[in-house]
């Protein structure tokens, strides 16, 4: 009797353990797709990029690349579905804080090019297109992995 | 109250690991999770219908645009039912293995 309640304990450990090493094995396949990674910083950096062409003032408009670069973005999703083969649905604390941080990363240089076009240094919005590269596609790759660490946590 | 409950479709060795790995994602593709379990295309199939008679799993075929030939990708998800069975099953694993698991 108390051998048998000792296996069925031991059994059922066994099977609660395959699912943690089977999580780690799948955490394991999931790399960050870089390359649609900076797809996804080239559509902020196109976005932050239109503000050169925008007309800061009264009689401003804002320009509808915003809404072009959204739904490259959800294209790019699309994609890295495809890519890694994994939907991961609830991405976790830490990719939201990512993931925000695009957004007001990205929202902050739109601003910041606004001013430069409105003090006719247009030609500075090419740095602020470029740090929003850079920094999209990095938080979307930490983003991504942190995305993949929270399918790895029970 | 979430209530432990011993499900013998989920309890077979491949069909909890499916529902396990499948339980933490929205959808798998079919050769991720297959490459992951480490079992052949049949014995996962075979594993996947059993599943979906139970109605534990969907499943969804796409086209994909790697593929020269008309092959698929299929798409495999857990249904609301299979996610509130394979966590009620895990409890009354848990509680089966004692307070160290």
């Amino acid at each position: 009797m108390e051998s048998n309640h000792a296996e069925a304990s031991r059994t059922a450990a066994e099977a609660l353990d395959s699912l943690t090493m089977d999580r780690e094995r799948l955490a394991g396949r999931l790399r960050v797709p870089w390359a649609l990674m900076a797809a996804i910083g080239a559509l902020a950096a196109w976005w932050v990029a239109s503000a050169a062409t925008a007309r800061p003032g009264a009689a401003y408009e804002p320009p509808a690349t915003g809404w072009i670069a959204l739904l490259g973005v959800l294209v790019v999703a699309h994609l890295v579905q495809r890519e890694t083969g994994a939907r991961l649905g609830v991405m976790g604390a830490r990719a939201a804080w990512a993931t925000a941080g695009i957004l007001v990363t990205c929202l902050a240089l739109f601003s910041v090019s606004l001013g430069l076009v409105s003090l006719e240094l247009a030609w500075a919005v090419a740095l602020t297109s470029a740090v929003a590269f850079a920094v999209t596609t990095w938080l979307a790759g930490v983003a991504y992995r942190a995305a993949v660490e929270h399918v790895r946590r029970a | 109250m979430r209530d432990a409950r011993f499900d013998e479709t989920i309890h077979a060795p491949l069909r909890l690991r499916i529902c396990g790995l499948l339980r933490r994602v929205d959808r798998l593709d079919f050769a991720l999770l297959r490459d992951t379990l480490g079992v052949s295309d049949a014995t996962l199939s075979k594993h996947v219908r059993t599943l979906s008679d139970a109605g534990y799993v969907t499943s969804r075929k796409t086209a994909s645009a790697g593929r020269s030939d008309a092959r698929r990708v299929m798409w495999l998800a857990l249904t609301a039912a299979g996610r509130t069975a394979f966590d009620a099953h895990v409890r009354a694993l848990q509680e089966i293995a004692g307070p160290s698991s």
